[in-house]
């Protein structure tokens, strides 16, 4: 199977453990992810906060893009804020009069019909559970995790298409098919605070702390994340959560695609674990998983 | 207040909700103040007033409540009230109308918590580079903000951990400087 992929700026900066365990997992899975040619920012929310006519025109010259160079009309996008940005600029489009002022703007047709997907819903649509398990080798037995979500993935539904954006549950089900063990908690969809992390990261302590706790105290030992600037806050901010409140967390935050990997029996390594800030192989070498 | 007027009588000023509907579409006026947003707000704390708040004030007419203090730049647009909103208002979008707003307005005092700085320096970055680069990024915003070193023992963590890009990865500026040339035009 081959689709278009859309890494945005974070996975090839602060994210690109999960550019990295993407790739191992996707080559282990048989999808030929196609890099979107020479793609641009999707704009994120200092587009959004600033101008409407670019949070739309962005996202969607990438798109077309995708049709017009790549030739392709499906794409995974990991990161869950281009994710979110490229399924409101389809939403958006929708409006006959939006779509005629922006494809003045590109200068290109709107390509129609393009199917967006986040790299989970790659997982659990279009390569499927089981096709998954059939490449478990090490399955994470007994590994207790907290599925965490964040905002975007899900919401708003009417523009994620989420049929239940308070409990989701696709990467609950990835996790059982690698052999974990999904933690009942309640933060799930709660806000990491992301928007915040380069101006304003007290807002991020506070936010991170909260899922934190909550996970620790529905006795998750780790997080697993579909989302950049989601791991950024979360596996970055430990120690200044501990300064400033006096806590000991000392919770891995992975990807999922990580956590696959793992279980996938592919080398640490290779899928980016070195690279957190939170000690990750130590963590797995004494629960014996690595 | 500018809700009384003479003698008592109310005196409600539709230009803020109209410029709202026209820039984004959502009528404030649906809202029925049940709170819903305020309480699931995840950065209510932070904020002066609260969504519903905002929302009143834009019901009133009152334009320089709603943009003056903090609460719309403490919005996480996270989407929350949005997706909860029982009345089917796109909070956040309206946020978004209000910050765009009052970033236009030269003659608030308002307190954006640097994020205007930082909407500045990205977009301007794309317009000429088309990628974020997230050390010219935070070097220029700390520069401007006044705190040099923010974060800069994490920062060090992450670049000796390879997590992040030294350089600038420039991709079709000619191209994004056309887009965002024709984008200024105002629709027909």
């Amino acid at each position: 199977m081959k689709m278009g992929y859309y890494p945005g700026c974070s996975l090839h900066s602060t994210g690109i453990e999960y550019g990295l365990s993407l790739a191992r997992v996707a080559e282990a899975l048989g999808l030929e992810l196609e890099e979107v040619r020479r793609w641009v920012c999707c704009g994120s929310s200092p587009a959004h906060q600033s101008d409407e006519t670019l949070s739309i025109a962005l996202p969607a010259l990438n798109l077309a893009i995708l049709r017009e160079e790549n030739q392709l009309d499906e794409v995974c996008v990991p990161c869950a804020s281009c994710f979110s940005r490229l399924k409101f600029a389809q939403a958006r489009m929708e409006d006959e009069a939006v779509r005629k002022r922006i494809e003045r703007i590109l200068e290109r047709p709107w390509p129609a019909g393009v199917r967006v997907l986040h790299a989970l819903e790659v997982v659990t649509q279009r390569i499927g559970r089981d096709a998954v398990r059939a490449r478990v080798k090490r399955p994470l037995k007994g590994l207790k995790v907290a599925c965490y979500y964040g905002c975007l993935m899900t919401r708003p539904p009417k523009v994620t298409g989420q049929a239940d954006p308070e409990n989701p549950l696709a990467m609950e089900s990835v996790m059982e098919t690698i052999g974990a063990e999904p933690a009942d908690w309640n933060l799930k969809t709660a806000c990491c605070g992301a928007s915040f992390a380069l101006t304003d990261p007290a807002v991020v302590l506070e936010l991170t702390r909260r899922i934190l706790e909550d996970a620790a105290a529905a006795g998750a030992e780790v997080v697993a994340v579909g989302c950049p600037l989601c791991h950024a806050n979360l596996d970055t901010r430990q120690e200044g959560i501990n300064e400033r409140f006096g806590t000991s967390f000392r919770m891995p935050v992975f990807y999922f695609t990580e956590l696959m990997g793992l279980a996938f029996g592919l080398d640490a390594a290779d899928l980016g674990l070195p690279r957190h800030l939170t000690d990750a192989e130590g963590f797995l070498r004494e629960r014996g998983l690595l | 207040m500018k809700i009384l007027g003479p003698g008592g009588t109310a005196v409600v000023d539709g230009a803020l909700a109209g410029e709202i509907r026209r820039r984004c579409g959502e009528n404030v006026y649906l809202c029925v103040q049940c709170r819903t947003c305020a309480a699931g707000c995840p950065t209510r704390a932070f904020m002066d007033g609260s969504p519903a708040e905002l929302l009143r004030y834009a019901q009133l007419g009152l334009a320089d409540s709603c943009l003056q203090g903090n609460t719309i730049w403490y919005c996480a647009s996270c989407q929350t009230c949005t997706t909860r909103c029982p009345q089917g208002i796109d909070i956040a979008r309206a946020i978004d109308a209000l910050r765009i707003l009052a970033q236009e307005r030269t003659d608030l005092e308002v307190d954006t918590r640097g994020q205007r700085t930082l909407n500045r320096l990205w977009m301007t970055m794309l317009k000429y580079t088309g990628r974020a680069y997230e050390l010219g990024l935070v070097g220029l915003l700390n520069l401007l903000t006044g705190r040099p070193f923010k974060d800069f023992g994490l920062g060090m963590q992450m670049i000796l951990r390879g997590k992040i890009a030294l350089f600038p990865s420039v991709r079709r500026p000619l191209t994004m400087m056309r887009l965002f040339k024709n984008a200024q035009e105002p629709p027909p």
